[in-house]
C-alpha cells in the first residue's frame, strides 16, 4: 500500500534548497515508517494508560447519562434555571461543543481547498474531534426541553406531514438549528469517513485477525489503491471539502442566530455570525491543541506532528483570538454608539455587574492569553501551548456563559432581574459530556489511524518525484 | 337469495341431545329457526331491493347507541341522574350565588361561582350599595381555605376522634347543665363579628344564662376607632370614612389601603379621587405619617417617616394648628413636639387641611393608641368633616369583656366551662397572659375551630368549624347593610357554625343556621314575606338596611383627657429600639397562615413570600452593624425572639416592624411543614401593655443569616421609563407627557389610525378566510391606570384562583420559579448623584443611601399580548401563536418547553413549569431539604391522594391544569372571553351581531377583583368601550413600546399630587430624576423629546435623526 503514494499527482515544484521550507515530516521518515508508526498505535498492545483513561471517561459518560435520566424523569427544575434565566448551562454547553466542532471541518475542508499541506498531520484527529463534539453538542438542545418525548416526536421539531397540518415554526432559529446541526453532523461524518477509506484499507491489509480484517475491510469498501480509486477518491474528497466549507460558516452563524434574532439586549447584535464563527474556530483549535499535544508526546509522533504544526495552529489561535477580542470591543462600541440605553446597560452590566467575574475571566482567557503567541518562545514550548489551549477552552466556555447568562439575568424590566446559580446536576452533566467526548476519542485512537497515513505520505519530500529524495530512487525504503 | 342449507341428518341411535324444549316438541317456530342462519331480522338483507330496510335497521341501532342503551361506557361511580332537571340548572354551566365573607367589623359582599355543586371562585357583589365588585386578597384566597386538607375534619374529645352525634349530644348536655344554674361558670370567648344573628343569640344567652360571661378577643382588633368615637362623642358609634368625598386625606399611621380591614372599600373610594382623565380634573392629595412603609404610605403624595410612638406628637401638632381654642387644643399643644419633624411640614399640611374644610379627612391607624384616634376625631370635627367625609354609624355586632379580664377570671378559678369560638388565643394572646397555661384552668374547654391548632391542643372538646361557603350566616357590611352568608356546598366535614353552637347554648329550638338566619332576617326586615327573603338571598343584601349617619358633637374635655392620659413613648434610639407589631398583609393575624396562595403572595412592599422579618431601616442597620438577612435577638421586657432582619427602604429609623401571624406550631403543612414553622412568632414579644408599639427594645446581632424568598430582588427602576409618572402640575401643562419618555418618539414608524390609536395589526387578520373576518368585530385590549393601582395584590390571587395557578413553595421561589401570571412590580425610586444605572448587585442594594426616603411605584405586569409578539416568532413548534382577535395564545399540548419564548419576552411574564407542581408534593415554606426536597424526587414523590383530591376541587374546570415542561402565561382569561362570545352568538341568532361590548359584562379575573378599578379590559373595536376610551387618554403609553412589539396592554401614567408649599416638595417625581441621569434629558422640556436629546448628549439616545416632526408629535 505504501507504494500508492507514488501515484499522487504533485503540482508543487520543489523550491531551491535555500528556500526550502522546514519539512512537514521530520527526520526524513520513509513511507514505511509512517505506515508502521501510525497504524501501530491502533494495532499494538493496549497500553495501561488507555484503560485508565477510558475508565475515567466512561465513568463520566455514565454520570452524564444518569443526570440526563434524572432530568427527564423529574423535570428541568433539577437544573438551576429560573425566571429570567431560562437558558444557562444547557445552551452554553451546546454552543461550546458546537464551537469546538468547527476546527475539524475547517482544517479538513478550508485548509484543503487552500492547499495548506500542513493540515494532513492533524486533520484526521481534528475531524474525529469535530464529530464527537457534535455528538456532545446535539445532546443539550434535546435534553434542555421541558418535554423531551414531544421534542423528539416527528411533527414537533422535525417537519412531518400530519393530519393536523401543523408544521414546525420555520421562523424560529431553534428550528434552523435542527437543520444546521444535523446537516453539519452528516457532512462531517461523510467527509471523515471518505478520508478514512485509504487508511482503512491499509489497516485491513495489515490486520492480523479475521475479525479485524473483516471489519476494516467492510469499511474500506473494497479499496485497492488503483488509479481509478484514487481519482474518484480525490474528486469525492474535493466535493465534500467544497460542501463542508460553507457549513463551517453556516452552522455557527445559525447558532448565533439563536441569540441575534431575539430582542434581548446583549443578544440582539448583527456582529454575532462572524464573531461566533471566529470564536468557534478559536475554541476548536484550542481543543485540537489540547488533544494533540499529549497525544503527540504519548504516541511519539513528534516527527509527524512537528513543532511547526503546533506553531501554525498557535498562529490560527492568535488570529481568531484577535478577531474575538475585536468583536468584544466592537460590541461595546455599538452598544454605546447605537444609543439604546438598554443595550448599553447590558454591556456595562456584563463588565461591572454581578457577573463581572465571568466577564473578566472570559477577557483574560480569550483576549489576553492568545497574544502570548506573538512570541516564538511561547509557540514552541509544548507545555506552554498546552496550558494556553486549556485557558482558551475555559475562556470560550465562559464566553457563551457570559453571552447567555449575563444578558438574560438583567434584561428590560428590573423587577425580573435575578442571579443564576447552577446546581450539581448542571455541573455534572457538563463534566459528564467530557466523559462522553473522551470515551469516543479514546475508542477512535485505539481502533482507527489517528493521522491520515496516505495524506501525510503525500506531503513528504519522498512523494515529490522532483525532489532529491523523491521518486523511485529511495521511495519505499525503510 | 340466501341458500338454505339442507337439514342436518340426525343419527337415529345413541344419546339424543336437543337444543331446547322447542326442538323436543318439534314446534314449527323451531323449524323455521333452524332454517335460518341468523336470528330474526338479520337475514332480511338477503332481499336485494331492500337497501331501504338496511338503512332503517342501521338507523335504529345508531339511535339506540346514542341513547346509551347499547353503549357500555357506564360511569364507575354511583350516580343519580336528575329525574327532573332542577330549575335554573344547566349541566356544565356555572351558577352564581350571592353570599358574603364575614370579617371582624363587617363583611365583604360576594358572588360565588359554583361548578356542579363545587364553589371555585368568589367575586365581589357589584350590586351591593357599598361595593363595586372588588375584593381584597383574603376574600379571593378564601376558596383555597375551603379545600384545605389540613382543616379540622373531625369532632374530638381529649384529642381522640368522637362521633359527631355523640359530641353534639354531649354539648347539648353541657348547655342544659348550665341552664340549670343560670349559666354560672360558663364563659364564651369569641372574636368580633358583625352578624346580627350572633348578636341576637348573644342576647338570648345573656337572658337565659344571666350569670354566663361573654368575652371578645381579637389579636388584631379594629375597634379602637369605635372606642375613640364613643369617648369623643359619648355615643356608641364608629367612624365610616368616605374617602371619595375627600380632597385632602391625612393618615396617621393608618394603612387604609392595606392592613386596615375593609381595605377594598377604601381602595375603591380613594382611587376615585386619583383618576384624572383630563387636565381639568381634580385629584385628591394624601399625606401619610407612618413608621413602616405601607401600601398607603407608598401611595402618598407626602410621606413622613416617624416612629409609631411619635405619631401622637404629630397628630397633636396638627391639632394645635387646626383646632379652635379650647381644652383639646391646649392639651394637644402640650404634647406637640414630634422629634425631628420639620415644623413647616406640619404647618403646611395643616394649612392644606384647613383650606379644604369639609373636603378633608384625618384617619388614624388601628395600631395607634386611643388618644391619636381621639385627636383624629377632634381634627375631623374642626375640619367640618362629619357628615361629609366621615359619617358616624352604629357599631356592627355586640361586644364583650376583654381577654385580660377572662385571664383574671380563669386564674380566679371561676370558670367551669370555656367555650371558644374560632379564636386562637394559645397562639396569639399577649405573651404575658401565658394563655396556654391559663386556658387549662377552666374545668372544661370546648372549642369550635377551623383548624386543629395550638388552642385545639388544649381543649376537651373540639368541633370543626364550617367555612363561610358551606354554612348559613349573616353579617353587616361596614355601612350597616345586612348581607346573607349563603352556603354553596354542604359542610365538607360536617362542620358547625358559631350560630349552631350558640343556639344550643341559648336553648333555642332552632339549631339549623338557616333557620336562625331567617328568623333574624324577618325580624330585621320587619316582614315575614318569603319574597323578601328570596330577594335578600338573590341580591345578596337587604336594600336600604344601611345604618344612618348619626349626628354627633365632639366632647373637648374627654379628648383633652385622653391626650393627657396617653402613654408617653420615648423617642427610640439605637439602644432602645421601638418594635411595631402589625397585621400581616397576607396571613392577617395567622388565620390564613395555612393558605398557600396567601403565603406565596408577595408582600406589597417587601415582596417577601413565606416569611416575616424584622423590618429595619438602612441607617439603623448600619448603626447596629447589621447585614441584611442576619438573625438578631430582640429583647423587650425580658422576652426574647430570634428573628432575621430585612432592610426595607423608607422605614423610620430605630423602628422595627414585625408582622403577626407567623411562626405557627400547629395548623398544617402550609403554615408549619413537618414541624418547621413559616416565619417567626412576633406574638412572643407582645404583651397586653405593648400590644402594638413596644418601646425600649434591645437588639443583639448574630452572624447567622436566613434564606428569605423574594419575588423581586432588584429594587430600583434604574432610570428606565417603565412606570412613567409626573406631578399633576406637569400633567396639566403637558397631558401627553408620558409619550415624551418613548424611545420611539423620534420616528413615526408606528402608524396611527385616524382616531389616534395605534393601528391594529390584527383587525382583519388572515383576511383570506371570510369566516375569520367576522370575528374582526372583537379585538381585545387592556389598559391599566397606574394612578389608581395601589399594589394591594387582590388581582394576583384572583388570577391564581381563576387560572389554576399552582404554588411552588419557598424553596422554588428562592430559585426564581414562582408561577404567578400576574405580578405587581414594585420599584423604589430614588436618586443619588453619580449613581448611574445602579449596576450594584442585588445583595448589596440595602447599603445604598437613596433607599432612606424613596418613592414607590407599582405596576401590575402580565402578558402584554403583543400584536407582533416576540415569543411567537421564536417558538420552534408553533406552541404560542396569535389568534385573530389579538390574543397571544398558548397551545399547551404543542409546547415542548424550549423556553425561548420566555427569553425573548421583554416583560418576562411567561412562566415555566419546572416541576409537576400539581402532581408532586411541594415543601411549602421549608427550604431545609433543598435539592433533596420532594419535588426533586420526580416520579418517586407521590402526593397524598386525600390531599390531592381536596385541592383538586378548588380548580376551575374551565382552565387546563398544566403539566411540567410546559410554558404558561396570562391568557386574558380566554375562558371568560369564550363563554361571553358563546352567549353573544346564541343571543345574536340570525342577526349576526356578535360583537362583545362593555355592557355584556366581560371582565378578566384581575379586573373584576380590583377594588380600585385600575384595570380595564374589553373590546378595542367598540368605540365607546372603556378600554377604547382609556387608550385614547393622553397618559396612555406602552411599556417598552420602542421594541415595536405593539402590546395590547397599555398603561396610564401615574400622577402624583404634591403640595408645592411642602418642604419635601419635588418638581418632578424621583423616577424622573433617575431618568434624567440615565438619559441626560428632561422629558418635560419644551418640545420634550427634542429638547431632551440636544446635541451634546445625542450619543445616549437613539438615532438623532428626525427630531423635528417626531418631536412635535410626541410633545403635542
Amino acid at each position: 500500500m505504501a507504494h500508492s503514494a507514488h501515484n499522487v499527482p504533485t503540482f508543487v515544484v520543489a523550491p531551491p534548497p535555500e528556500l526550502e521550507r522546514e519539512p512537514l515530516v521530520h527526520n526524513q521518515r520513509s513511507f514505511g515508517w509512517i505506515s508502521d508508526k501510525i497504524a501501530g498505535i491502533a494495532e499494538g498492545k493496549t497500553p495501561t494508560w488507555w484503560w485508565i483513561a477510558l475508565g475515567i471517561s466512561v465513568t463520566g459518560m455514565l454520570m452524564m447519562f444518569g443526570m440526563i435520566a434524572y432530568l427527564i424523569s423529574t423535570g428541568v427544575g433539577v437544573w438551576g434555571l429560573h425566571q429570567p434565566t431560562a437558558w444557562a448551562w444547557d445552551i452554553t454547553n451546546f454552543v461550546f461543543w458546537i464551537g469546538i466542532g468547527h476546527a475539524g471541518t475547517l482544517i479538513s475542508a478550508i485548509l484543503c481547498l487552500l492547499r495548506q499541506r500542513w493540515r494532513t498531520s492533524i486533520n484526521r484527529a481534528a475531524e474525529a474531534m469535530t464529530l464527537f463534539a457534535v455528538v456532545c453538542a446535539g445532546i443539550f438542545p434535546v435534553i434542555h426541553t421541558g418535554r423531551v418525548w414531544y421534542a423528539l416526536m416527528p411533527g414537533f421539531l422535525i417537519p412531518f406531514p400530519n393530519a393536523n397540518v401543523i408544521w414546525p415554526q420555520f421562523r424560529s432559529p431553534l428550528l434552523w438549528d435542527v437543520f444546521a446541526v444535523s446537516t453539519y453532523g452528516t457532512v462531517s461524518l461523510l467527509f471523515w469517513f471518505t478520508g478514512l477509506i485509504p487508511d482503512l484499507a491499509t489497516m485491513r491489509d495489515r490486520a492480523t485477525t479475521k475479525l479485524k480484517k473483516f471489519l476494516y475491510g467492510l469499511f474500506a469498501m473494497g479499496w485497492t489503491g488503483s488509479n481509478r480509486h484514487w481519482s474518484n477518491y480525490e474528486k469525492a474528497y474535493l466535493i465534500l471539502a467544497g460542501l463542508s466549507t460553507p457549513l463551517v460558516l453556516s452552522v455557527h452563524s445559525i447558532v448565533s442566530f439563536d441569540f441575534a434574532v431575539s430582542q434581548v439586549p446583549g443578544w440582539h447584535t448583527t456582529i454575532f455570525p462572524p464573531y461566533f464563527v471566529a470564536g468557534a474556530i478559536f475554541s476548536g483549535f484550542g481543543m485540537v491543541l489540547t488533544l494533540l499535544i499529549p497525544l503527540r508526546s504519548i504516541c511519539k509522533l513528534e516527527d509527524v506532528i512537528t513543532t511547526r504544526h503546533i506553531e501554525l495552529m498557535c498562529k490560527v489561535i492568535l488570529a481568531t483570538g484577535s478577531m474575538v477580542g475585536y468583536a468584544y470591543g466592537m460590541e461595546f462600541f455599538i452598544a454605546w454608539y447605537g444609543g439604546n440605553p438598554y443595550e448599553l446597560y447590558a454591556f456595562e452590566n456584563r463588565a461591572f455587574g454581578p457577573y463581572w467575574w465571568a466577564y473578566w475571566t472570559m477577557i483574560t482567557c480569550n483576549v489576553i492569553s492568545p497574544h502570548l503567541f506573538w512570541f516564538k518562545w511561547s509557540r514552541t514550548r509544548m507545555w506552554f501551548v498546552f496550558l494556553v489551549s486549556i485557558v482558551v477552552n475555559i475562556g470560550m466556555w465562559f464566553e457563551r456563559f457570559v453571552i447567555i447568562v449575563t444578558s438574560l439575568h438583567r434584561d428590560y424590566l428590573p423587577s425580573s432581574w435575578d442571579y443564576f446559580h447552577p446546581t450539581y446536576v448542571d455541573v455534572m452533566t457538563f463534566i459528564g459530556s467530557f466523559g462522553l467526548f473522551c470515551t469516543l476519542f479514546l475508542l477512535f485512537m485505539r481502533f482507527l489511524p489517528i493521522i491520515a497515513i496516505a495524506e501525510v505520505k503525500a506531503v513528504t519530500p519522498q512523494a515529490d518525484p522532483h525532489h532529491p529524495l523523491g521518486g523511485a530512487k529511495l521511495g519505499g525504503a525503510h | 337469495m340466501k341458500t338454505i342449507p339442507p337439514p342436518c341428518p340426525e343419527p337415529e341411535s345413541g344419546v339424543r341431545y336437543w337444543r331446547g324444549l322447542d326442538e323436543l316438541a318439534g314446534t314449527p317456530d323451531f323449524k323455521v329457526f333452524l332454517d335460518r342462519e341468523f336470528p330474526e331480522g338479520a337475514s332480511e338483507l338477503t332481499d336485494a331491493p331492500s337497501r331501504r330496510s338496511f338503512v332503517k335497521l342501521m338507523g335504529a341501532s345508531f339511535a339506540l347507541a346514542g341513547l346509551g342503551v347499547t353503549g357500555c361506557r357506564r360511569p364507575e361511580e354511583k350516580i343519580l341522574p336528575f329525574s327532573k332537571q332542577p330549575e335554573g340548572y344547566f349541566h356544565g354551566v356555572p351558577q352564581y350565588f350571592a353570599t358574603a365573607m364575614p370579617t371582624r367589623t363587617g363583611a365583604i359582599p360576594l358572588v360565588a361561582k359554583q361548578h356542579d355543586g363545587r364553589p371555585v371562585k368568589v367575586e365581589g357583589n357589584s350590586q351591593h350599595p357599598d361595593s363595586n365588585g372588588g375584593t381584597d386578597a383574603f376574600a379571593q384566597a378564601s376558596i383555597l381555605s375551603l379545600y384545605d386538607p389540613d382543616r379540622a375534619t373531625r369532632f374530638t374529645r381529649g384529642g381522640n376522634t368522637e362521633r359527631r352525634e355523640v359530641a353534639l349530644e354531649a354539648f347539648t348536655g353541657v348547655a342544659a347543665q348550665f341552664a340549670a344554674k343560670q349559666g354560672a361558670g360558663l364563659v364564651i370567648l369569641a372574636g368580633h363579628s358583625s352578624s346580627p344573628s350572633r348578636a341576637r343569640l348573644q342576647q338570648a344567652i345573656a337572658t337565659r344564662l344571666p350569670q354566663s360571661r361573654w368575652y371578645t378577643y381579637e389579636s388584631v382588633s379594629f375597634d379602637v376607632p369605635a372606642q375613640a368615637a364613643r369617648l369623643a362623642t359619648g355615643k356608641a358609634v364608629t367612624p365610616y370614612y368616605k374617602l371619595d368625598a375627600a380632597e385632602v386625606v391625612v393618615s396617621l399611621d393608618c394603612d387604609f389601603l392595606g392592613r386596615e380591614e375593609d381595605n377594598a372599600r377604601f381602595n375603591r373610594a380613594f382611587a376615585k379621587g386619583r383618576k384624572v382623565t383630563s387636565a381639568h380634573d381634580a385629584m385628591n392629595r394624601l399625606y401619610v405619617a407612618e413608621a413602616l412603609l405601607s401600601v398607603t404610605g407608598s401611595n402618598a403624595d407626602h410621606r413622613l417617616r416617624l416612629p409609631a410612638g411619635q405619631i401622637i406628637a404629630l397628630a397633636a401638632a396638627l391639632a394645635a394648628e387646626i383646632l379652635p381654642a379650647g381644652d383639646a387644643k391646649s392639651a394637644a399643644a402640650a404634647v406637640a413636639k414630634p422629634a425631628g419633624v420639620d415644623a413647616k411640614w406640619i404647618a403646611e399640611c395643616a394649612a392644606d387641611l384647613v383650606a379644604h374644610k369639609g373636603k378633608a379627612v384625618v384617619v388614624a391607624g388601628y395600631n395607634q393608641p386611643l388618644a391619636v384616634h381621639a385627636l383624629a376625631h377632634a381634627l375631623n370635627a374642626a375640619l367640618d368633616a362629619f357628615g361629609k367625609t366621615v359619617e358616624l354609624k352604629e357599631v356592627n355586632g355586640a361586644s364583650g369583656l376583654s381577654l385580660a379580664e377572662l385571664a383574671t377570671a380563669l386564674n380566679g378559678g371561676q370558670v367551669e366551662a370555656l367555650v371558644i369560638l374560632d379564636s386562637n388565643p394559645v397562639y396569639d394572646a399577649p405573651a404575658d397572659l401565658n394563655w396556654a397555661e391559663t386556658q387549662r384552668k377552666a374545668k372544661q374547654v370546648i372549642r369550635l375551630g377551623y383548624y386543629e391548632d395550638e388552642t385545639a391542643e388544649r381543649t376537651d372538646w373540639h368541633f370543626p368549624a364550617a367555612h363561610y361557603l358551606e354554612s348559613w350566616g349573616d353579617a353587616r357590611t361596614t355601612d350597616g347593610t345586612l348581607v346573607p352568608v349563603q352556603p354553596l356546598i354542604e359542610p365538607l366535614f360536617g362542620g358547625l357554625t358559631d350560630l349552631e353552637v350558640l343556639a344550643r347554648l341559648a336553648g333555642e329550638s332552632q339549631y339549623k343556621p338557616h333557620d336562625i338566619v331567617r328568623t333574624t332576617f324577618f325580624a330585621l326586615a320587619k316582614s315575614t314575606s318569603e319574597d323578601a327573603w328570596e330577594r335578600f338571598l338573590h341580591d345578596g343584601f337587604l336594600a336600604g338596611s344601611a345604618s344612618a349617619a348619626m349626628p354627633a358633637s365632639v366632647n373637648e374635655a374627654a379628648i383633652a383627657q385622653a391626650i393627657q392620659s396617653a402613654p408617653k413613648l420615648p423617642v427610640p434610639s439605637k439602644d432602645a429600639l421601638e418594635i411595631v407589631f402589625h397585621r400581616d398583609s397576607k396571613v392577617d393575624d395567622g388565620r390564613y397562615s395555612n393558605n398557600g396562595w396567601l403565603q406565596e403572595l408577595p408582600d406589597p412592599i417587601t415582596k417577601l413570600v413565606w416569611d416575616n422579618a424584622a423590618l429595619i431601616s438602612r441607617k439603623t442597620a448600619a448603626e447596629l452593624g447589621l447585614i441584611n438577612t442576619e438573625f438578631v435577638t430582640l429583647e423587650v421586657g425580658g422576652r426574647k425572639l430570634s428573628v432575621p432582619v430585612w432592610i426595607t427602604p423608607g422605614l423610620a429609623d430605630h423602628t422595627i416592624g414585625l408582622a403577626l401571624g407567623y411562626g405557627r406550631k400547629k395548623p398544617g403543612r402550609v403554615a408549619c411543614f413537618e414541624g418547621k414553622p413559616v416565619g417567626f412568632n412576633a406574638g412572643e414579644l407582645r404583651t397586653a401593655a405593648n400590644l402594638w408599639i413596644a418601646p425600649a427594645a434591645k437588639l443583639t446581632a448574630s452572624r447567622n443569616q436566613h434564606a428569605f424568598a423574594t419575588t423581586q430582588s432588584h429594587w430600583a427602576m434604574s432610570g428606565r421609563p417603565i412606570v412613567r409618572e409626573a406631578n399633576l402640575a406637569q400633567f396639566q401643562k403637558n397631558p401627553s407627557f408620558a409619550k415624551n419618555f418613548d424611545l420611539e418618539s423620534h420616528s413615526a414608524h408606528i402608524p396611527n389610525a385616524a382616531d389616534g390609536l395605534p393601528k391594529q395589526l390584527y383587525k382583519t387578520a388572515y383576511t383570506e378566510d371570510p369566516e375569520k373576518q367576522k370575528s374582526g368585530t372583537n379585538q381585545w385590549g387592556m389598559a391599566i391606570d397606574l394612578s389608581a393601582c395601589t399594589g394591594c395584590g387582590a388581582c394576583v390571587i384572583a388570577c391564581q384562583s381563576e387560572n389554576n395557578i399552582p404554588i411552588v413553595g419557598k424553596d422554588q421561589v428562592i430559585r426564581g420559579r414562582e408561577m404567578h401570571w400576574l405580578r405587581i412590580d414594585r420599584y423604589f425610586t430614588g436618586y443619588k448623584e453619580g449613581q448611574r444605572n445602579k449596576l450594584i448587585a442585588d445583595e448589596n442594594q440595602w447599603k445604598e443611601e437613596w433607599i432612606d426616603d424613596p418613592q414607590v411605584v407599582n405596576q401590575p405586569m402580565m402578558c402584554q399580548h403583543c400584536e407582533k409578539a416576540p415569543c411567537e416568532s421564536v417558538c420552534p413548534v408553533n406552541a404560542t401563536v396569535h389568534d385573530e382577535e389579538g390574543l397571544n395564545v398558548m397551545a399547551y399540548n404543542r409546547c415542548v418547553g424550549t423556553r425561548y419564548c420566555s427569553n425573548n419576552c421583554a416583560w418576562k411574564v411567561r412562566r415555566f413549569n419546572f416541576f409537576d407542581y400539581n402532581k408532586r408534593p411541594i415543601n411549602y415554606g421549608d427550604t431545609s431539604a433543598g435539592m433533596s426536597g420532594e419535588l426533586y424526587k420526580g416520579p418517586f414523590a407521590k402526593r397524598g391522594a386525600a390531599e390531592l383530591e381536596l385541592v383538586k376541587m378548588a380548580k376551575n374546570p374551565e382552565v387546563t391544569v398544566r403539566m411540567r415542561g410546559v410554558m404558561e402565561k396570562c391568557t386574558f382569561c380566554t375562558q371568560r372571553i369564550e363563554s361571553t362570545k358563546i352567549a353573544r352568538k346564541s343571543a345574536a341568532g340570525a342577526s349576526g351581531d356578535v360583537q362583545v361590548m362593555d355592557v355584556h359584562g366581560l371582565k378578566t379575573a384581575c379586573q373584576q377583583a380590583c377594588p380600585a378599578e385600575a384595570i380595564v379590559f374589553g373590546n378595542q373595536m367598540e368605540t365607546g368601550s372603556r378600554v377604547n376610551q382609556w387608550k385614547k387618554n393622553p397618559r396612555d403609553y406602552s411599556v417598552l413600546g420602542f421594541l415595536d412589539n405593539r402590546p395590547r396592554v397599555t398603561y396610564l401614567a401615574k400622577l402624583r399630587n404634591p403640595n408645592p408649599k411642602m418642604p419635601d416638595y419635588r418638581d418632578v417625581p424621583l423616577s424622573i430624576e433617575e431618568y434624567k441621569q440615565m438619559y441626560h434629558g428632561d422629558p418635560f422640556a419644551e418640545h420634550g423629546a427634542a429638547g431632551a436629546h440636544g446635541t451634546a448628549d445625542a450619543h445616549a439616545t437613539p438615532a438623532g435623526a428626525g427630531h423635528g416632526a417626531a418631536a412635535k408629535e410626541g410633545a403635542h
